[in-house]
């Protein structure tokens, strides 16, 4: 009994399952030829509208990535910030209004840079990508809020987007929109960053739809794959907390 | 040859570290954990440079700004010249030093605790904003359960009752809500991870 209940074994079966589905989806629908349809999530449905708006203002989106770190764990927190960036950023860059990212974890910094650099690259204007669109605000929580409330003012960007690791520091940055009626939109796992910005905006992503941002900004399979194979993981989860419930109940 | 270099090689050396460090946490008792140990070490390390990294991109945004007579470039002067002063006590009389710790304690606290203050403000703001632009039962619900989870709270004389509702706001539905959250969080990161491992999410590759 002691075995069954081992956390090693659970861990491993965890993750050997999850490859298992991950894998079979990804054969299924690679001979299907089509992707899955997924749903479509409010806080990321608006992000290319609003990278329309900043190109005809000529004022850029600002993408806050949070204090997310990359070898910590908010490490996939951080990796879901880079995947919105990745999906907006060519287009961006192509009407000239490359976003300006904000990071509160140096760690990070190199990634966004990077992200960066290869979309001018593709673009074929490696010369106009200037490093300083990214900027280190601060390594605390709070620091971190202190710096992107200027940055993120409205005479300066069309849009607030916070995409990561937030506290409910995160109302600063909110305030700063909700003061000139800007818009912005937010998708973020930690309580305290719903809590706070459940008030501020409609376009929210909470939870694990943070993790959905890849499938919903760009129209790569393996997204959507992942995010349907999280959802038969999260049903065969459900199941099984109701089923043992069940199980307690009549069992006495 | 570009390719391997920009692709390959970096898919294959995180998809061996990351294999390497996930075996050691997952059988600790195997040698494995030596490893695991010593990669660790190294993306400590590796972050320490980062680090430093960080700090000349805060060098470099500012310098420009000051340099390009930018908005706000007074900001910018007080940012650097604090920065570049805060340098002097930890280099000069080290890290334990009164002066480097008077620094921690008496500007950089004091100036956090203002902050998390004018966090609660911002809160109630919105909250305010929320009752103006987004009527409806949710709102309604979020707020009655803020009052009552903050009264809760409070010493009240004769208002035990409301300390009770706020154990079992926070103990019940909002500790479900909680746990919701976080297996969502955890069943992400399992299959994130599981994309990285797999070299399907390469951020670390130039293809």
């Amino acid at each position: 009994m002691n075995e069954f209940l081992d956390p090693t074994t659970w861990a491993l079966a965890l993750l050997l399952f999850s490859t298992l589905v991950l894998v079979v989806l990804t054969i299924l629908y690679r001979r299907r030829g089509t992707g899955p349809d997924v749903r479509e999530i409010a806080a990321f449905q608006d992000l290319r509208d609003q990278l329309g708006r900043a190109a005809e203002r000529g004022k850029p989106l600002h993408i806050a990535l949070g204090n997310g770190t990359l070898g910590g764990s908010d490490t996939v927190s951080s990796l879901a910030g880079l995947q919105v960036l990745e999906g907006l950023i060519d287009a961006a860059v192509a009407y000239d209004v490359a976003p300006i990212i904000t990071v509160g974890d140096p760690t990070l910094l190199p990634l966004a840079q990077d992200v960066m650099r290869r979309a001018y690259e593709r673009n074929q204007i490696p010369e106009s990508y200037d490093s300083s669109q990214v900027r280190f605000l601060g390594p605390s929580a709070l620091a971190y809020a202190a710096g992107a409330v200027p940055v993120g003012a409205p005479e300066d960007v069309t849009a607030n987007v916070a995409v990561g690791t937030f506290g409910s520091e995160v109302s600063l940055v909110a305030d700063i929109s909700d003061q000139h009626g800007r818009p912005k939109a937010a998708a973020v796992d930690a309580a305290e960053a719903i809590g706070a910005l459940y008030p501020t905006t409609d376009r929210l992503a909470v939870g694990e739809e943070l993790y959905a941002a890849g499938a919903q900004v760009t129209d790569e399979k393996k997204y959507t794959t992942s995010l349907i194979a999280e959802d038969i993981l999260r049903f065969i989860l459900v199941l099984a907390i109701v089923g043992t419930a069940v199980v307690a109940l009549v069992g006495g | 040859m570009r390719r391997i270099i920009r692709k390959w090689i970096p898919i294959f050396i995180a998809t061996t570290s990351g294999l390497l460090a996930l075996a050691g946490y997952l059988f600790p008792d195997t040698g494995l954990s030596v490893y695991r140990d010593r990669l660790v070490e190294w993306a400590v390390i590796i972050g320490a440079f980062a680090l430093i990294l960080g700090v000349f991109n805060v060098l470099r945004v500012h310098g420009q700004r000051i340099l390009e007579s930018g908005k706000g470039q007074v900001y910018s002067v007080v940012l650097l010249v604090a920065a570049l002063v805060s340098f002097v006590p930890p280099l000069v009389y080290g890290p334990t030093d009164s002066l480097t710790r008077g620094m921690v304690d008496y500007v950089i606290t004091p100036l956090g605790g203002a902050l998390a203050a004018l966090v609660v403000f911002t809160l109630t703001l919105s909250a305010v904003r929320m009752l103006r632009h987004r009527r409806g039962p949710s709102s309604l619900l979020f707020i009655v359960v803020v009052i009552l989870t903050l009264l809760g709270t409070t010493p009240l004389r004769g208002f035990e009752w409301l300390s009770e509702i706020r154990s079992w706001l926070v103990g019940v539905p909002g500790m479900a809500g909680v746990r919701g959250l976080l297996l969502g969080v955890a069943l992400g990161t399992v299959i994130t991870g599981i994309r990285v491992l797999l070299g399907s999410e390469r951020p670390h590759s130039e293809f």
